[in-house]
């Protein structure tokens, strides 16, 4: 009976915060699966002809490398960003992609809504718990 | 919109072409502006007018048929974006229109994306057909190498892959000091040899006011305006006006009357 009520709750939740654009929701269940590839993802979007490394691009996102790093490779693993070597040093830059590009303008307006930002919220969350 | 210096007019000599900057007294200064495909170095104190000459540049550029392209080592795109828009200017309608983009790297990425094949810079020029570059600022280089031989090759091989885009480029450096002559660079690094043109802003202090000043000091293949000029920046922008009168030691911060320079030299002996 509690195992019911439990299930009942948690499809009803679900409902609620799945209740949004499904590409938005595929996007954010894609590529957005932690609050800073939420924050990298926002400053390629004002910055989209940034070119730089890991090391640059956590100091402009006022974050420290390590934590960026595999964030980076995370969201050039997914197509958003693209990643190359140049010597020794790995650049990372948004894909010149229209289409990608256009998925996170999409995303990032629609960031500008509170009741929006509570359900992306709710959806990484519930990623970064399951990983 | 690269225009025929003027005096190529009324002579035989060979036509010299110039990429003006727009900026009303500066192409007078420069006898029509710089020259193509050169690197023109815009140095002085922090606040006096090097970015805000380099972003009129890129404008007229970008209205001209002109693209260009704007390399920040230092500010956020949204920061020119924003001080272009004190002056009228809407950078983020010439990046829509493909005239204009700003790019934000650091010294060594984008060196080493200029001197690989096919890099992501050159790329965007042949896309927008950029004639024109600001870079922003080359004080940046200086944490690339203690060793001013080692910095004086890295600037120049950058310089370099540059021109072969086929840009005209303005870089800017900061000076240490406020007023006055600058002793010697701080890190020790000349970058003035390296340019083709070296222009420098001062401020100066003129009966108990601060005023801006110009000079082309350097024109590689060009005469050019010797004269010490005023500048001032307004609510449109950078404008060059005539030269200081009757005034000496200028560039030391701190000029005087030519009057009281020949009573000291001459008379209080």
């Amino acid at each position: 009976m509690e195992r019911e009520i439990n299930m009942k709750t948690e499809n009803l939740t679900s409902r609620v915060f799945n209740d949004m654009d499904p590409a938005l929701l595929s996007f954010i269940k894609k590529h957005v699966t932690s609050f800073i590839k939420w924050d990298l993802l926002y400053f390629f979007h004002q910055n989209p002809h940034t070119i730089d490394t890991v090391e640059n691009i956590a100091r402009y996102a006022g974050r420290a490398p390590d934590t960026v790093q595999r964030e980076l490779a995370e969201l050039a693993r997914s197509g958003l960003l693209e990643s190359s070597q140049m010597g020794e040093m790995v650049i990372y830059a948004l894909t010149p992609a229209p289409q990608m590009q256009a998925k996170l303008a999409q995303f990032v307006e629609a960031s500008q809504d509170k009741q929006f930002r509570i359900r992306a919220t709710y959806h990484v969350i519930r990623d970064m718990c399951r990983r | 919109m690269t225009e025929k210096s003027q005096r190529t007019s009324t002579s035989s000599l060979p036509i010299v072409q110039r990429v003006p900057t727009g900026i009303p007294g500066l192409d007078e200064m420069l006898h029509g502006g710089f020259l193509p495909q050169t690197a023109n170095l815009i140095e002085g104190a922090p606040g006096c007018g090097k970015t805000t000459l380099g972003m009129q540049f890129i404008r007229y550029g970008a209205l001209h048929g002109e693209p260009g392209i704007i390399l920040t080592f230092e500010q956020f795109p949204e920061q020119y974006y924003r001080d272009a828009a004190a002056f009228g200017w809407d950078f983020r309608a010439l990046e829509s229109a493909g005239v204009l983009q700003v790019i934000m790297s650091s010294p060594e990425v984008s060196k080493a994306d200029l001197e690989s094949f096919n890099g992501k810079i050159e790329s965007l020029v042949a896309r927008i057909g950029a004639k024109r570059i600001l870079v922003d600022s080359l004080t940046h280089f200086e944490r690339m190498s203690q060793d001013p031989m080692k910095l004086r090759s890295l600037v120049y091989g950058f310089l370099n892959s540059l021109k072969r885009a086929g840009l005209t480029v303005i870089l800017t450096r900061e000076s240490s000091i406020l007023l006055g002559d600058e002793v010697a660079p701080t890190s020790g690094a000349n970058f003035s040899f390296l340019a083709d043109s070296y222009i420098m802003l001062r401020y100066v202090e003129i009966e108990s006011a601060i005023q801006r000043a110009i000079i082309a000091l350097k024109m590689r293949g060009s005469a050019h305006d010797t004269h010490i000029r005023q500048f001032e920046i307004n609510s449109t922008g950078l404008h060059v006006q005539e030269p200081f009168e009757g005034r000496e030691g200028i560039m030391s911060g701190t000029p005087q009357q030519m009057t009281q320079s020949f009573i000291k030299a001459f008379i209080n002996r």
